[in-house]
Order: structure tokens, then sequence, then C-alpha cells
């Protein structure tokens, strides 16, 4: 898996990858993506799981990266570096990436594994992204939805909220907002 | 046209001279033939040349021609190069019905042709190894290969497009993608999330599956592979559980091909010591190929589809499979009623003898067509006859 190089492996030990767990089998089921993973065998893949594969492969962004968590391609770990000129500066964010079965028509779910004080992260990890609801396209992929999770952290969106009180001292007092992000920055995620 | 006219004088007069000299070396052995077929006599053959006088076709011709310069490769500038009369001569007018076979009707031309003729053949051996060449270079080695491989792969399987399909947009993707995004996520455009009005009919982009085709045979090749022995396995699995009605099963199985785009197939059929026959007949559909092939129909009345291509060479290997696996599973498991067999023939042979008729009107269509342009091509000869005859008559002068 040419990702997970990029991994902080000391950090956080990653599994090579899904392709032991499935090899390019041509058998799988393209209608009906429903099978669970891993019960055919290992020797056949679904649609789904193709196209994770095939996103897996093209990964290619430079401050962020991702790949399968131990042998399940359907469970992702993935890291944001904070972008810089924001109060995350300096910070890498773990999130969880889970796959539903019939993936590329449903959205991920996405969810920080790392503290983040941010109004549209709420404690639990959740991320409010219209994308990531709604909004979802098959279209999208993994990358661009990690591009839009580092466009909302750095820029906020605090008519929408999902913490009621960081987006109000967001908007209210931006310094100490900032100032609070800073610090939860240097203490959970360095 | 009308800028002809002031040339048209020499042109005949050179055209009187040369009918002096050639005779009827002006007409192109082609045209003689076709004379002959007709039942024409010599005379009235000299009338035809002196008819084509006044048909500018060549000049027309020579005017459009690019520069021999600038010529493009190709066969085009060939045929233009052979055709290109001698410098500083006014060419005689001869009979363009046919364009291949263009006879030299003096030595110097002659000569001028076969010149011609030898510069052709030194293009030709210059350009065959380049030519060549870039055929022998797989499609994987074009420079651009990468940027194409993007630009036409689907945004939902991140595959190149399999059977694409333009949405109203201009957004093209896998017809089963697109099927699957809009039963799934709505009746948007995956990509720009315009609203896709009449989701139902999902055509084939034909121009753009046909480009896919020659660039990445390779990926098309393994995807159709895939994409049959999957629906294959679940063809396997629907026989298996006994239908309830087999009318039913002939519709689903319909439906489903349709919906893959793939192959009309699996109908059973029942002989007189109840052993289930299947024929499996695939044939591409008229949508996806353009192209309409001529079927024959064989002992058991299956059809088998002429193609050269290997892609049904492939259907056909896989039809057989399942009519083998469909042979094994009906022996292990208890047959159907008889009753529901008998439907399944019954609508079996109705399709055969739709099909049948379809392409029989479709033979017969093109051979009166052929006929057609046979008599239609007398007719005009005749009337080109007439013509010089009526023209003669009223003292045209020659």
């Amino acid at each position: 898996m040419s990702s997970s190089s990029s991994f902080p492996t000391s950090r956080f030990p990653f599994a090579a990858g899904g392709a032991g767990a499935g090899g390019p089998g041509g058998g799988g089921g393209s209608g009906s993506s429903m099978r669970p993973w891993g019960s055919s065998g290992g020797t056949s893949v679904s649609s789904s799981g193709k196209r994770i594969q095939k996103e897996l492969l093209d990964l290619n962004a430079s401050d962020c990266s991702a790949g399968p968590k131990g042998d399940n391609l359907y469970h992702w770990l993935s890291t944001i570096i904070g972008p810089q000129g924001s109060p995350y500066e300096g910070g890498i964010f773990f999130l969880d990436i889970v796959f539903p079965l019939d993936y590329p028509f449903k959205p991920p779910a996405v969810t920080f594994k790392t503290r983040i004080y941010h109004c549209n992260v709420d404690s639990t990890g959740t991320v409010s992204l219209e994308i990531l609801k709604d909004g979802w396209s098959p279209a999208l992929t993994i990358s661009k939805v990690l591009l839009a999770i580092k466009a909302i952290i750095t820029n906020p969106d605090p008519y929408n909220p999902l913490v009621e009180r960081i987006a109000r001292l967001y908007l209210t007092d931006r310094a100490k907002h900032d100032e609070i992000a800073a610090e939860w920055t240097m203490r959970f995620a360095r | 046209m009308a800028a002809e006219s002031p040339k048209s004088a020499p042109r005949r007069a050179a055209a009187a001279a040369a009918k002096n000299g050639a005779g009827l070396g002006l007409l192109s052995p082609r045209f003689l033939s076709a004379a002959e077929m007709a039942g024409w006599d010599e005379e009235s053959l000299l009338l035809a040349a002196l008819v084509v006088e006044d048909t500018p076709v060549r000049e027309s011709r020579r005017k459009r021609r690019p520069s021999p310069a600038g010529g493009s490769a190709g066969s085009n500038t060939r045929k233009r190069r052979s055709r290109r009369p001698p410098p500083g001569e006014i060419p005689p007018v001869m009979l363009a019905l046919d364009d291949e076979e263009e006879k030299p009707n003096n030595p110097a031309d002659g000569k001028k042709e076969i010149e011609d003729e030898q510069k052709k053949a030194v293009v030709v051996e210059t350009k065959q190894p380049s030519r060549s060449g870039k055929e022998a270079v797989p499609a994987g080695e074009l420079p651009c290969m990468d940027r194409l491989r993007e630009e036409l792969s689907c945004a939902i399987c991140l595959e190149i497009c399999f059977e694409p399909s333009t949405t109203p947009c201009g957004h093209s993707f896998c017809v089963k993608c697109l099927k699957h995004a809009a039963s799934k996520c709505g009746k948007r455009c995956p990509k720009c999330r315009q609203l896709i009005s009449n989701s139902r009919s999902y055509t084939i982009n034909t121009v753009l599956w046909n480009t896919i085709q020659l660039l990445f045979p390779s990926e098309v090749e393994a995807r159709r592979s895939s994409t049959a022995s999957c629906s294959a396995s679940k063809d396997e699995v629907k026989k298996q559980n006994p239908p309830r009605s087999n009318t039913n099963l002939v519709q689903s199985d319909l439906r489903r091909s349709r919906n893959t785009g793939g192959s009309v197939s699996s109908i059973t059929t029942q002989d007189n010591t109840n052993t289930r026959i299947s024929s499996n007949a695939s044939r591409r559909s008229f949508t996806t190929q353009g192209i309409r092939r001529s079927t024959t129909t064989n002992n058991t009345g299956s059809f088998v589809p002429q193609d050269t291509s290997g892609i049904t060479g492939r259907t056909g290997g896989r039809s057989f499979v399942q009519a083998s696996q469909l042979v094994a599973t009906s022996r292990v498991g208890s047959a159907n009623p008889p009753s529901s067999d008998d439907d399944a023939a019954l609508a079996y042979r109705l399709q055969q003898e739709e099909f049948a008729t379809a392409f029989e009107s479709e033979e017969g269509g093109g051979e009166t067509q052929r006929r057609n342009a046979v008599s239609a091509a007398r007719d005009s000869l005749r009337a080109m006859a007439s013509r010089a005859v009526r023209l003669r008559a009223r003292g045209w002068p020659l």
C-alpha cells in the first residue's frame, strides 16, 4: 500500500493494508454489494471493495493520509495535519473512516479520534459536514472528503454548528476561540 | 458551378480532341462493363462520352485539392496524388464514375502517372514503418494515456467506463453505476447534482463506448468477463430455487439482461424424455452495437450470432458453460412441473419467431435495396443517353 508508507508508523502502527484480505478477484457481486466483508473466503471483492481498493491506490494527498486499519478494507484510519495559519497548526488529527457496504452510493462515516476544539466537531468526534450526509454523491472520494474536512478545519461554519458554545465564541471573540483551539491542539493532537 | 462556365469552352475543345484520339478510352473500364450490362451499343457509349463533358466533377475536385506540399498523411492524400494531373496540360475529361480505376489515355500522361505511382510507392514505403510502428505501440504507451484514462473513467466505480451513458448535463458514467446511483442516491447527476429528468431511459453513448473499446481493449475485456461470470453465477442461483411460474422467470431474465445491457439469455425448453435442455442465445443488443448482424437458426432453433469478434466467442463459451451447468442442476434437483416448462417453451418459441422475422425482413430489405441501386444506375445511364440523343437531334454543336 503506497499510502501507508507515509504514516507516522512510530506513533500509530498500521497493518499493511487490505490487499492480503482480498485479492483483485473478478467474481464480486457487482449488483448486490450487501455481502459482508470477508465472508466470501477472501477470494472475491464486491464492487464497493473494488472501489475502495482503487481509492487506496489513488490517494496522493500531501498533508493527509489514509489507509485501512488492520486487514479490514472497510475500516480506515486517516491523519490530517493541522492547516498552517490556523490555530490547529502543528496538530496531527486522527480520523476513523467506516465505509458502508454499498459504499459509493452511501457516504462513509467519518469521526475524529483526536479531540479538537471546533464548532463543527462534537466531543464524540462527529463531524457535521453536508457532503457526509444528504449532500453525498457517489462521485465523491475519500480524498475529496478529507479535503473538505481540511477546509472546514481552516474555515469553521459557525452558522450550522454542532457545538453551539464554540460557535458563539467563534463569532463573538475570535481571538479567545483561537487561543483555546491552539491550546487543545497542543494538549490532544501532539 | 457558375464559376466553371468561363473555363468550359477550352475544356470542351480539349475533350473533343481527346475524343477523336482516344474514343472509348475516355471511359473507365467499370463504366464500360456497366454499360454492357445495361445493353448499350457503341454509339450510345460515344454519346455518353459527349454528355460527360458538361459535368464539371473533375474540375471542381481539382479546385478543392490542397497544395501538394501541405498534404497530410493518410490514404486520402495518396489517392489525390495519383489523381493529380500533369502541370501545364489541360486534363482530358474523364468519366469519373469510379474513383479507383482511372487509366491514362495518352503516353505522356501515362508516363507521368507511372512517375506518380513510383512516388506514391516511395511515400508508402517511407510511411509504412512509422504507421506500423504506431500500430505496434500498445495503447498504454501513448503519451496522453493517463489523461485519457482519467477522462474516460467512471466517477462512481473509478474504472474505465463500461457502456457509458451520458446524462443531460453532459457527464458520463457506466450505465450500471448510473442506475445504481439513481436508485440509491436520487435522480441527480453524481457530478453536478443536476436533476436527471428522464432517468428511465439510459442510452449508451455509442461513440464514447466505441472509443473506449478502441483505447482500452484489455480493460473492457476484463470487465466484461468479470460481469459475465458474475451474472452467470447469479443465473445459477436463480435456477436452483425453483420459480413459481416459468413465464415469470423468462420475463425476469429478460428484464435483467436488458438492465445489464448484455445478452438475452436462459430460456428453457422441454423435449419428450423430459430432460431440460437450455439453450442460451446470446447476442449483442442493438443499441450498443449499432451494426446489426445477420443471424442464422441452427437445428435446435437457438440463435447463433455470426460475429467475427472475440466478444461473441466469449459469450458463446459462457452460454455453453451455463447450459451444462443447467443440465447438471436439473439432474440434481427435482424438475419443475411440466406445465411451467411448457410455458417457457412457448415463450421461447415466440421470442425466436420474433427474432427470425426481424432478421429476415432486414436481410430482404438489404437485398431489395441493392437491386434498387442497380436499377437506378441503369435508369440514370439510359437517361443520360437519351438526353444526348435529344441534344444531337436539336443540332447541338459538336
